[in-house]
């Protein structure tokens, strides 16, 4: 073989390789709001102008340099402005360390990764959108690009379940789409609370008040793995066949690209097969749920 | 082009040749029984010819166990650059199973977003192979890579004098070695004792009670096998399966800082699957908790996951796994005690 650089590896023909597969890119924290005492929402811009270019429900690794990289996802669609929104929450070192950025710092992205929902697919349909905790993040850049072209879609429903009124993310956002005619928007709390006079109980004690069309819908589910199954079953009683029911799961994508090794759900990269997969693609990996 | 033969004098002079070019890694022995590892040649009569197997496989100077990804300056407008680093090699004394190793990595470095850091080494990188010494724990037949017709530049095997070396030639490069050195013809004997010799080399071997084309179908019976459990009691957890695995290549990431905190570096180190926090996500949660499910894992990535993904198994069959593992986890026995236990579905292969 010779020395010089070849794209081909003992005769195998491969996909040129990348030099700058890890390399992030730079872009500059414009607008903090906090959201909760644990998450800060992030809008960012590309400092070379270039918008991402995501599609809702993909991720991006983003890192502080000398800190390191973590996965995060969407938290909004991407619009004319060439901004995104990252939602996170502080739970170790990179995340502690973008708690601490002030508008202005500039922190690395790398991608976007993963499959994103699936918005061609979601057209004509009634769209159930279910969010647990956090769940909610990637939910609203996808609620965001439904809301933007919403005559594409039927009914939408979005639930939202939370522990706590203060852990209660994009206040202003739910009461927007609280207020439109277009979509019914339900929340509910774990346990009751004296500054809540809201619904109260877990997610899945929603349910019995939904009238759905199950053959039209499309259920899109985020939350913590524990809501998962018992999601799952109530759709499933519902009559959502599981190809309709949507999921987007995590795992700790390191390096996005399908090499390291640290997403696999049975023989699926989350980073590459996912992160959003229906339920029939799941159902008998025993890892997924 | 006929095969040639060569003397072990002149593998010597050609290792010469090549170490006045540049960098030549061989095998070298190293204290203890049986124990031999990939080191930088500086001796022609250093480089080990007949062995078994190395410590730890020739994938480390494609992928190193850390390697530096990115260089930064921090400052108002941070500066960072990825680091691509290669050098022309030649990889001397590469087994079969070693040489299969490389190409499964080859394709999981090429799928979908093609890692140059690991692609421009390979693509640097010269190879010859040789025939290897088999202990109790190889399994390479088993595996189908008790032969390879490429990923080599030359490939040695002994002749029974263990004087001289038959020399297949896998590429031009091979071609461009061999000029200068002296070289004879390979006899009708030769050619034909080339087979005699691997039919020894595979009869000498444990063998898998399946054909490994059906591994993929048949662990699709063994998820909820307690042949796992039984296994994973005795496992330590301590990775060792993993770092010597020569299709193994799954790795973390790190940032480390230099003393003034002003630079710093991304690197990429080897990671494995059958460390506990391997799965582990930042909340806490850890989708392979215990060790039957990390010692299962690790096994259906080997034998059916990356097989369905890419289309060949990612276990060369070199036996290092088991060879260091301090309470012997023994793929052969962990696969054949599972086919005993959940037979073949009746309709397999093998």
């Amino acid at each position: 073989m010779a020395d010089q650089l070849s794209t081909t590896v003992h005769g195998e023909a491969q996909h040129p390789p990348q030099r700058d597969l890890y390399l992030p890119r730079r872009a500059d924290i414009l607008e903090i709001v906090e959201e909760t005492p644990q998450e800060r929402l992030l809008r960012l811009k590309m400092a070379d102008g270039v918008p991402l270019g995501h599609k809702p429900g993909q991720f991006v690794q983003v890192c502080c340099f000398g800190i390191g990289e973590a996965p995060i996802s969407m938290a909004s669609a991407a619009d004319a402005s060439g901004t995104f929104d990252l939602c996170v929450r502080r739970v170790g070192n990179v995340t502690g360390a973008l708690h601490k950025t002030v508008v202005g710092d500039t922190v690395g992205i790398r991608g976007p990764y993963g499959n994103g929902f699936p918005l061609e697919t979601l057209a004509d349909r009634d769209l159930l959108i279910i969010g647990g905790g956090i769940g909610l993040v990637p939910l609203r850049g996808l609620i965001q690009a439904i809301l933007a072209q919403r005559e594409l879609y039927r009914k939408v429903t979005i639930l939202y379940g939370f522990k706590r009124p203060e852990e209660m993310l994009f206040r202003d956002e739910l009461a927007a789409w609280g207020a439109r005619e277009d979509v019914d928007l339900r929340l509910t709390i774990d346990r009751a609370h004296p500054d809540w006079s809201g619904h109260v109980g877990v997610i899945t004690t929603l349910f019995p008040d939904l009238a759905l069309d199950a053959a039209m819908t499309k259920a899109i589910v985020v939350g913590p793995p524990i809501m998962y199954q018992f999601v799952i079953t109530e759709c499933r009683l519902k009559g959502i066949a599981d190809e309709n029911i949507l999921l987007s799961l995590e795992r700790h994508m390191k390096c996005g690209v399908g090499k390291c090794g640290h997403c696999q759900i049975n023989g699926k990269y989350c980073c590459l097969d996912g992160p959003v997969f229906s339920f029939s693609e799941l159902k008998y990996l025993w890892e997924a749920i | 082009m006929t095969l040639q033969v060569i003397s072990v004098a002149e593998i010597r002079g050609l290792l010469a040749q090549l170490m006045e070019q540049g960098r030549v890694v061989a095998p070298h022995k190293r204290p203890g029984d049986r124990q031999w590892a990939f080191e930088d040649l500086t001796d022609p009569a250093d480089a080990v010819l007949q062995y078994t197997t190395t410590i730890i496989p020739a994938k480390k100077y494609a992928f190193p166990p850390k390697e530096t990804l990115l260089r930064y300056e921090l400052g108002q407008a941070p500066s960072v650059t990825a680091v691509v680093d290669s050098e022309p090699l030649v990889l001397f004394g590469v087994h079969t199973c070693d040489l299969y190793g490389l190409t499964a990595l080859d394709t999981a470095f090429a799928d979908h977003f093609a890692d140059a850091n690991y692609l421009e080494k390979r693509a640097k990188m010269r190879i010859i192979g040789i025939e290897c010494v088999p202990d109790e724990w190889c399994f390479c037949a088993s595996m189908g890579t008790a032969t390879i017709d490429s990923g080599y530049e030359l490939f040695l095997t002994p002749l029974p004098d263990e004087e001289h070396y038959i020399v297949e030639v896998g590429s031009d490069a091979g071609d461009e070695m061999l000029k200068g050195i002296a070289s004879r013809e390979a006899t009708a004997g030769e050619v034909s004792y080339l087979k005699t010799h691997l039919n020894r080399k595979i009869t000498q071997e444990r063998h898998l009670d399946s054909d490994y084309t059906a591994l993929p179908l048949l662990f699709t019976g063994f998820a909820e096998s307690p042949v796992w459990e039984k296994w994973a009691e005795k496992c330590y957890g301590c990775g060792t399966c993993n770092l010597t695995c020569p299709t193994c290549f799954c790795w973390d990431v790190l940032d480390e800082m230099g003393l003034a905190l002003t630079t710093g570096e991304r690197r990429r180190e080897w990671d494995g699957c059958m460390l506990e926090g391997f799965a582990r996500v930042a909340t806490g949660e850890n989708f392979r908790e215990n060790r039957t499910e990390r010692l299962r894992h690790r096994f259906f990535r080997k034998y059916a996951y990356l097989f369905t993904r890419y289309g060949k198994p990612y276990c060369c069959g070199c036996g290092r796994c088991v060879r260091q593992c301090l309470v012997k986890i023994d793929p052969v026995g962990v696969i054949n005690e599972l086919i005993a236990a959940h037979g073949k579905g009746g309709a397999l292969i093998g």
